[in-house]
C-alpha cells in the first residue's frame, strides 16, 4: 500500500513454479527469461532453485518469484512444498520428447487438483530451435505443417490439449530466446488482477499476513487490500 | 477399507525387524549386533561375539622401544569386543545388550565422549594384528600384548628398521578366568582366520596417504597415493589460511604414536584435531576411517574396479541422469572442468549405481561425490558413497528421498523445540523452511557454504554422525536469527541465509575490542554455537523424531505417489472410477506388501531357529541386515511386481471365486512354493500370519486364473504392474459391455490367439465357468427365481427341478454350454466335415454326438485326476485303458444313458467292461484325429443362447471383483458352501465323500461322475473310479504331447501330493488342485447333466440320488470343508 501511493506502477508479487521432466529445458528458461543468458551447464537444481525477475505490464509491475524445480524423477515427491501456494505454473515439455508431454499432462493434472485454485497454468513446449519450423515466421500456436525434423510433438496435439484444459500454451526456445518473455508476460497479464497484492518492499507492513491473504483472494475478487494496491 | 498404513501398523506389531534404516521399530530396540555395527562403523558382515571389561594401555609417546614405561602410557577403561573380523575397544560401555535402546546406545554416537567411532580405544581388523602375547600381571588375571601390523604399507626394505617402532598395546582383562579364556579362544580363532586377509589389508593400507606420510624422507621418492584431484588441481582454499601445515605435523605426530589408518588408535587428541579441521592431504583417509567406509573396502577391495569391469559398455537409466549432471558438478572447482575429474566423477557414480540400484542416481550425489573426489581416490570415493547412503544418510537418495523429506521434518521439529520465537514466525509468515534447508542436508551443506567450510563439517559429520548436519543447520538459523526474525517470505529467507553463507569466512565480531575476538571468523563462531549450544541433539533425540514422523511422511509420500500411480495409469484406467483406481492400488501394493513382510517374519523365525539350534551364528546374524519395511511404498523400490502367487492373494482379495474351497489349516503346505522351506517350517506355527497366505484367505490356483495371469501380463515377464492389472481389470470391468466381456473371455481361452479354440480350449471355458460361479452368481441376474443362498443349498437340491436357485441353474446353463459348443464347433479337418454336417442336422436332440461330447468332456479333464485313481486300480487296467483309447468314432448309444444304465450293476468287472465301450463309442468330439474347434461368433452365439450365461457375461463375472470393498469376512470363508455339481450332489456326495475320505490317494476334489455312479451303485466308487481311470488314461495318452508344459507341472504335484498324506489336510499346492480337480468333477457331472437334459431318463434312472438338479454328481469334497458339510446335510 505504501508503494501504491508513489510508484508509476503499482508492483505485485507473483510466484511462479517451473515444473517439468528432466532436462525440458526449465532452468534454461528462467535463466533466459531472469538473466537474458543461455549456459551449457549449470548446477542441478537440488530441490529447487530460487530466483526473482520483474516483468513490466503497461498497468503493473509483476515481481516473479520463481521456483525452478529439480526435474529429476524421484524429487517429484517435493514438488508439493514447492507449488504450493503458487499462483502461476509454467509446466514445460520437450517438444522433441513425447513422453515430456506425458509427464507434463501428469504435472498439469497434479496441479489442477492439488495446488491452489486458480493458479494459471502455462504449458510450454521448448527447444523449438532443434525444429525446423524456429524461423520465427510463426507465431504462437500456428500448426506446423513440416514436421520431419527434430520435432515430435506437434504444435496441434499440445495446443488442443492445452485449450482443453485451459492452459495458455507456447512453443519457445531458451537458446534462442524465442518466445520466451512471450510466456512470462502473458502469464502475468493472465494472473487475476484480484489474486494479487501488494509488493513487499523491506518496508512493507503486514507482510505476514501475506499468504492468508492471498489464499483468501485466489477464491474470490472480494479483497479490498488487493483493490487498493493496484488502484492507481 | 484396505489402507496402506494399517498395514504396516499391523505388521509392526508383529514384526521386530533389526536394524535398516533407522526407521523401523527395531530403532527403539536396536538388535545388538546393528549397535555394534554402528558404533564401531563395521560392515554389517560383523556381529558381536565375545565381549568383556578390559583396560586398554597404551604407551607413552615416543617410548615405544623400551618398557620400562608401561605403567605410565595413557590407560583407558572399558570394553573390548571381538566380532568375525575385528577387535575392538570402546571407553563407553557396552551399548548392545539384548535390552539395548537407542537411549543407552546414543551416548556413542553423542559428542566426543563416545563421538563418532566409540570413543576411545580403536577398530582393529583382526587381520592388523601381527602378534598376541599373554603378559603376567599383578592386578588382572589376563593381560594380553597387540603388536600390530601398524606400517605394513612400507616396503619391504625398511622393516627391520620399522620393527623397533612397532605398534604394540597392552590390553588386561578384567573377568572371571574361565571368561578370559573363552575370550581368547574367540581371538585366536579370529586371527588364524584373518590372516589370510593380510594381503587385502596391504592392498587397502597402501592407498592410505598416512603411509607415505609417515615414510622416512628418504623413502619418500616413491609417488604418494592419490589423496584425491586436489593433488593434481590444488585443494580449495588458502593452504595457509588454513594453516595446512601445522595440521599435517600435528597429525603425523598423532600417527606416528598411535598408529596409522586402520591400527589407529582413538584419543582425545583425535576428536580435537578432528574439530580442528582435517589437512588436505589426509582428509580422505580420515574420513574414510571415520566413516567405516574402509572397512567396506577392506573386505572387498576390489569391488570398485570388478564393478566397472562388469558394467562396463552397459547402459541404464541412471547412467543417462548421472550423464546429464556431470558437467554441473561444483564446476567453479578446476578439477570438474577437467576430463580426468569428470571421468573420475562419472566412474564412481556409475560404480554406485550398479551396486545399489535401488537408489541409481538421484541428483545431489553428483555433489556430493564430486566434494569427495577432492579428496580421495576413486575407490575411496566409491565406498564412502556406500557407506552414506546406506548408513549415515539412508533413505536421502532414494526413489522417494523419504530420508530427506523425514529429516525435514525432524530438523522442523528441533526448530520448533530450540527456537520458538523463530519458528512463530516461520509459521506466520508462511515460510516453509524445508525449502531452505533441504538442500543442506541432501548435499551435505557442500553447495550451500563455500567448500572450505563445507569440508569442515563433514570432517565432524563423519565422526559424529548425521547429528551434525542438525546442529550446524540449527546453528545456522540461530546465528542469523534477528535478520530471519525481518523476512517475510520465502525469498527474503533464502536471501539472508545466502548471504550469511558468503560471509563465513568474515570476522564474527568485526568490531570487538579485542582481537582474539575479532580473530575469530563466523565459521567458528558456527560451529561452536553448533556443538556446544546444540550439544543436546544427540543421536537419540533425532532417532526419536525421526520415529515420530515416520509416518506421516511416508503417508505423504505414498499418498503423492497414488495420486500420481493412479493418474500415470494410461488410458485404460478412465474405464475404472479413481475410487476403484484407488483401491486397486492400495490392494495391490498391500498384497506386495504383505507378502515381504510376511516373507520376513519368515525369514527372522528362520533365523530365530537357527540360533537356537546352535547352527553358524554368522548365518543367523545374517538375516537381520535387511530386516527393513520392505515394500512400502514410501521406502523407495522394493517391488512394483506382483508374481502369480502374489496375484492369487490379490484377487482373493476381491473376489470370492479366487480364493480356495480348501479351508486353512495349519498343517497346510505349499510344497509348489519355490521357498518351501520356509513355508515349511512356518506351517509348524499355530499363528495365522505366518501361514503363507497370512490372515486372509487362501487363494485357489485354477487355470483360470493363470490364464488372467498371463493374459494381463503382457509384457511376458512372469510379473504385473500395477499398470497391467489395472488394464487387465478394466477391460473386464470397465466398459460393462456384454460383448467386450465375451470376447476378452474367448480371448484368454485362445492360446495362440488364432481366433479359434479348440475342443481342450471349451473344455477349459466350460471349467473356468463353473469355477468362477461355484460360490454363486453375482450381480444383476435373471428376475426369475429366488437367489437362493448357498447354505440353503442342501435344501435347494431337496427340491424339484423347478425349484433350482440360480446358482443351480447356471450350472445347466454350462452344461447346456459345453454340449452346444461341441454342436457348433467347426471341424479343423475335413474328414470331419460329413460329423459335422451331422451334428448341425441332428440339432438339439440327444445325439451321439451331443452325449459324446460329455464324455470329451471327462476325458479331457486333467490326467491327475486319473493317477490319483490309478493308485486305487487293479493293476494291468492301464493298458486296458489304452486300448480303449483309440478313437472309435463309433457312433453308439449315449454313453452317458449307458453309463447310467450299466451302474446298476454293481460289478467292477462289468463297469471296466462298460467303460471301455464307453471309450470306444467316443464320437468325434473325442477323436483327436479330427480336431474341432470353435470362433468367437459360435462363442458367442453360444453364449447368448442361454439367459443365465448372457447374465453372466454382463453382470456377474465383472461385478465378482469387488474392487472397492473387498470381501467381507464372512463370503471369504473359505468353507462357504461352493455350488458345484460336487456340492449339489446328494446322498452320493456323502457317500463318495466318506468313501474317499478314508481312501489313501483319493480325497481331492469332487468324483462328481464317480459320485453320480455311486448315487446308483452301492460299491460305485470303483466302478466310476474304474470309468473314469480308463477314460482319462486314454486321454491323458493323447494330450501327453499336446501341452507338455502344463501337463508337467500337474503332475509335478500330482507326484508331491500323491501317496503320502491322507485325509483333508494337504499341502497347499494340492489344495489349490483340489480346487481344480473339484470343478473339473464337476465338468465331470456335466456330462450327467448334459446326458439328463438331453434324454430326460437320467432323472428317472437315477432315483433318489439326484432328485434336483440333473447335472449334479455328488461329488467327494472331501477334502475342503465343503464336502464335509454337504456330506453331513445329506447324511442318511
Amino acid at each position: 500500500m505504501a508503494d501504491s501511493a508513489g510508484a508509476p506502477r503499482p508492483s505485485s508479487s507473483v510466484k511462479l513454479v517451473l515444473l517439468g521432466e528432466a532436462a525440458v529445458g526449465k532452468s534454461s528458461l528462467v535463466l533466459r527469461f531472469v538473466n537474458n543468458d543461455f549456459q551449457e551447464n549449470k548446477e542441478p537444481t537440488i530441490g529447487a532453485a530460487f530466483l526473482t525477475q520483474k516483468c513490466n505490464l503497461p498497468q503493473r509491475t509483476i515481481k516473479f518469484e520463481i521456483w525452478d524445480t529439480a526435474g529429476q524423477e524421484r524429487f517429484a515427491s517435493l514438488a508439493p512444498m514447492y507449488y504450493r501456494n503458487a499462483q502461476a505454473a509454467l509446466v514445460v515439455y520437450d517438444l522433441t520428447k513425447p513422453t515430456s508431454l506425458i509427464k507434463a499432462k501428469h504435472w498439469v493434472a497434479e496441479l489442477q487438483r492439488q495446488a491452489s485454485p486458480g493458479i494459471v497454468i502455462a504449458l510450454v513446449g521448448n527447444k523449438l530451435d532443434l525444429t525446423s519450423d524456429n524461423a520465427g515466421t510463426n507465431g504462437e500456436g500456428e500448426a506446423a505443417g513440416g514436421d520431419e525434423d527434430a520435432r515430435k510433438v506437434s504444435t496441434e496435439e499440445a495446443k488442443t490439449y492445452a485449450e482443453e484444459e485451459g492452459l495458455l500454451f507456447f512453443e519457445t526456445s531458451a537458446k534462442t530466446g524465442y518466445n520466451v518473455t512471450e510466456v512470462f508476460t502473458a502469464i502475468a497479464n493472465a494472473i487475476p488482477e484480484t489474486s494479487l497484492k501488494s509488493a513487499r518492499g523491506p518496508g512493507a507492513a503486514g507482510a505476514a499476513g501475506r499468504s492468508e491473504e492471498q489464499r483468501v483472494n485466489l477464491n474470490g475478487p472480494r479483497d479490498p487490500n488487493a483493490k487498493e494496491g493496484c488502484a492507481c | 477399507m484396505l489402507n496402506l498404513s494399517s498395514f504396516v501398523q499391523k505388521a509392526q506389531q508383529l514384526l521386530d525387524p533389526t536394524q535398516g534404516l533407522n526407521l523401523s521399530d527395531p530403532d527403539r530396540n536396536p538388535s545388538k549386533a546393528s549397535l555394534f555395527q554402528s558404533q564401531f562403523r563395521l560392515p554389517s558382515s560383523q556381529h558381536p561375539l565375545y565381549e568383556i571389561t578390559a583396560e586398554l594401555t597404551i604407551p607413552p609417546a615416543n617410548a615405544t622401544q623400551g618398557d620400562k614405561d608401561r605403567d605410565t602410557g595413557f590407560r583407558y577403561a572399558g570394553k573390548l569386543h571381538i566380532s568375525e573380523s575385528y577387535l575392538c575397544f570402546s571407553t563407553t560401555g557396552s551399548s548392545f545388550l539384548q535390552s539395548a535402546s537407542t537411549t543407552t546406545s546414543s551416548i556413542f554416537t553423542g559428542q566426543t565422549h563416545g563421538g563418532g567411532p566409540s570413543g576411545n580405544g580403536f577398530t582393529l581388523p583382526l587381520c592388523s594384528i601381527r602378534r598376541v602375547e599373554r603378559l603376567h600381571s599383578q592386578n588382572f588375571q589376563f593381560a594380553l600384548a597387540i603388536t600390530t601390523w601398524n606400517g605394513i604399507g612400507q616396503d619391504d626394505k625398511g622393516k627391520e628398521k620399522k620393527d623397533q617402532k612397532e605398534q604394540r598395546i597392552t590390553l588386561q582383562l578384567a573377568a572371571p578366568r574361565v571368561t578370559c579364556e573363552r575370550f581368547c579362544d574367540g581371538l585366536k580363532k579370529g586371527l588364524r582366520a584373518g590372516v589370510g586377509n593380510v594381503g587385502k589389508l596391504k592392498k587397502v593400507v597402501s592407498e592410505c596417504y598416512s603411509e607415505y606420510l609417515l615414510r622416512p624422507e628418504d623413502k619418500k621418492n616413491a609417488t604418494p597415493p592419490d589423496a584425491g584431484l586436489g593433488m593434481m588441481f590444488r585443494y580449495p582454499g588458502d593452504p595457509k589460511k588454513l594453516r595446512d601445515r601445522a595440521k599435517m605435523r600435528l597429525w603425523a605426530e598423532y600417527l606416528r604414536d598411535n598408529g596409522r589408518n586402520v591400527t589407529l588408535l582413538r584419543q582425545p587428541t583425535f576428536h580435537k584435531l578432528i574439530r580442528v579441521g582435517l589437512p588436505n592431504r589426509l582428509r580422505g583417509e580420515m574420513w574414510e576411517l571415520t566413516s567405516g567406509s574402509i572397512y567396506l573396502r577392506l573386505e572387498n577391495p576390489t569391488l570398485y574396479a570388478d564393478t566397472l569391469a562388469k558394467f562396463s559398455g552397459q547402459e541404464s537409466l541412471a547412467i543417462d541422469e548421472i550423464e546429464k549432471d556431470l558437467n554441473r558438478s561444483l564446476p567453479e572447482y578446476p578439477g570438474f572442468q577437467s576430463e580426468e575429474g569428470i571421468g573420475r566423477l562419472r566412474r564412481v557414480l556409475t560404480a554406485y549405481s550398479w551396486v545399489n540400484p535401488d537408489v541409481g542416481y538421484c541428483q545431489a550425489m553428483n555433489i556430493v561425490v564430486a566434494a569427495l573426489l577432492i579428496y580421495m581416490s576413486e575407490a575411496q570415493a566409491f565406498f564412502l558413497l556406500s557407506a552414506l547412503c546406506d548408513r549415515l544418510v539412508p533413505g536421502y537418495y532414494s526413489t522417494t528421498m523419504y530420508g530427506t523429506l523425514l529429516d525435514q521434518k525432524v530438523f522442523e521439529s528441533l526448530v520448533e523445540r530450540t527456537m520458538p520465537i523463530l519458528w512463530d514466525h516461520l509459521v506466520k509468515s508462511d515460510v516453509q523452511l524445508s525449502v531452505v534447508s533441504l538442500p543442506w542436508f541432501l548435499s551435505l551443506y557442500v553447495n550451500s557454504m563455500p567448500l572450505v567450510f563445507a569440508f569442515r563439517v563433514l570432517d565432524v559429520f563423519f565422526v559424529e554422525g548425521p547429528k551434525v548436519l542438525f546442529q550446524v543447520g540449527l546453528a545456522i538459523l540461530r546465528i542469523n536469527g534477528e535478520e530471519l526474525l525481518d523476512a517475510t517470505d520465502d525469498g527474503a529467507f533464502i536471501s539472508v541465509l545466502k548471504s550469511y553463507f558468503v560471509r563465513l569466512d568474515e570476522s564474527a565480531h568485526p568490531k570487538s575490542e579485542n582481537p582474539k575476538l575479532r580473530a575469530v571468523t563466523r565459521f567458528q563462531e558456527l560451529m561452536v554455537v553448533a556443538f556446544k549450544e546444540f550439544s543436546g541433539i544427540t543421536h537419540s533425540s533425532i532417532t526419536e523424531l525421526r520415529l515420530k514422523n515416520k509416518d506421516s511422511v511416508l503417508n505423504n509420500i505414498e499418498n503423492f505417489a497414488k495420486r500420481t500411480a493412479i493418474r500415470n495409469l494410461g488410458p485404460d484406467s478412465k474405464l475404472l472410477s479413481t475410487e476403484e483406481l484407488g483401491a486397486l492400488y492400495d490392494r495391490f501394493y498391500g498384497v506386495l506388501y504383505e507378502r515381504q513382510q510376511r516373507d520376513l517374519i519368515i525369514k527372522q523365525e528362520q533365523a530365530r531357529r537357527a540360533k537356537s539350534s546352535r547352527s553358524r551364528i554368522a548365518d543367523m546374524a545374517s538375516s537381520h541386515d535387511q530386516a527393513v519395511e520392505k515394500g512400502r511404498v514410501g521406502l523407495g523400490p522394493s517391488t512394483s511386481l506382483m508374481d502369480y502367487d502374489a496375484f492369487r492373494e490379490f484377487l482373493a482379495s476381491m473376489s470370492k471365486w479366487a480364493i480356495s474351497d480348501s479351508p486353512a489349516t495349519p498343517r497346510r503346505e505349499t510344497f509348489s512354493d519355490a521357498d518351501k522351506g520356509f513355508y515349511g517350517s512356518l506351517t509348524k506355527r499355530p499363528d495365522a500370519i505366518l501361514s503363507p497366505w497370512g490372515a486372509g484367505p487362501e487363494p485357489a490356483d485354477h487355470e483360470f486364473l493363470r490364464r488372467l495371469f498371463v493374459k494381463w501380463d503382457v509384457s511376458s515377464s512372469a510379473a504385473l504392474t500395477l499398470q497391467n492389472v489395472v488394464s487387465g481389470l478394466a477391460r473386464i470391468k470397465g466398459k460393462r459391455d456384454i460383448m467386450g466381456t465375451i470376447n476378452y473371455f474367448f480371448e484368454l481361452h485362445d492360446d495362440n490367439g488364432d481366433g479359434k479354440v479348440d475342443r481342450e480350449g471349451i473344455l477349459r471355458m466350460s471349467e473356468a465357468l463353473l469355477f468362477l460361479s461355484r460360490r454363486g452368481l453375482e450381480g444383476t441376474l435373471s428376475p426369475a427365481n429366488s437367489t437362493l443362498t448357498l447354505s440353503t443349498m442342501g435344501d435347494g437340491s431337496q427340491n424339484d427341478v423347478s425349484g433350482q436357485t440360480v446358482n443351480e441353474r447356471f450350472l445347466g446353463s454350462v452344461s447346456a454350454f459345453i454340449r452346444r459348443c461341441f454342436e457348433y464347433a467347426d471341424p479343423d479337418h475335413p474328414n470331419n466335415q460329413p460329423a459335422a454336417t451331422q451334428r448341425a442336422k441332428v440339432g438339439a436332440e440327444p445325439t451321439e454326438d451331443q452325449l459324446a461330447s460329455p464324455d470329451a468332456f471327462a476325458i479331457g479333464d486333467d490326467d491327475d485326476e486319473d493317477d490319483l485313481l490309478a493308485m486305487d486300480s487293479p493293476p494291468g487296467s492301464p493298458k486296458a485303458a489304452k486300448r480303449a483309447a483309440a478313437p472309435t468314432s463309433q457312433h453308439a448309444p449315449s454313453v452317458g444313458r449307458d453309463s447310467l444304465s450299466t451302474a446298476t450293476s454293481a460289478d467292477p468287472k462289468d463297469r471296466r467292461r462298460v467303460s471301455k465301450a464307453h471309450s470306444e463309442r467316443a464320437n468325434i468330439a473325442l477323436d483327436p484325429s479330427n480336431p474341432l474347434h470353435i470362433t468367437l461368433p459360435t462363442f458367442r452365439m453360444v453364449v447368448l443362447a442361454d439367459e443365465l450365461l448372457e447374465q453372466f457375461f454382463e453382470s456377474s463375472f465383472p461385478s465378482s471383483f469387488h474392487i472397492i470393498e473387498g470381501l467381507s469376512s464372512s463370503s471369504a470363508t473359505p468353507s462357504s458352501s461352493l455350488t458345484t455339481f460336487s456340492s449339489l450332489g446328494l446322498g452320493a456326495g456323502r457317500a463318495v465323500g466318506a468313501a474317499l475320505g478314508g481312501a489313501p490317494g483319493a480325497p481331492a476334489g469332487g468324483r462328481g461322475l464317480r459320485g453320480v455312479l455311486d448315487n446308483i451303485v452301492t460299491d460305485g466308487m470303483r466302478v466310476a473310479q474304474e470309468v473314469v481311470r480308463r477314460m482319462e488314461e486314454a486321454q491323458k495318452e493323447l494330450e501327453r504331447n499336446a501341452l507338455p508344459g502344463q501337463r508337467n507341472e500337474e503332475d509335478e504335484e500330482e507326484d508331491e501330493e500323491d501317496p503320502i498324506t491322507p485325509g483333508a489336510g494337504k499341502s497347499a499346492a494340492y489344495r489349490g488342485d483340489a480346487e481344480r480337480r473339484s470343478v473339473r468333477s464337476s465338468d465331470r457331472d456335466l456330462l450327467m447333466g448334459a446326458d439328463a437334459e438331453a434324454s430326460d431318463v437320467a432323472l428317472g434312472a437315477t432315483g433318489t440320488g439326484r432328485p434336483s438338479v440333473g447335472p449334479e454328481g455328488s461329488n467327494g469334497n472331501t477334502s475342503g470343508g465343503t464336502g464335509k458339510v454337504v456330506g453331513v446335510e445329506f447324511e442318511g
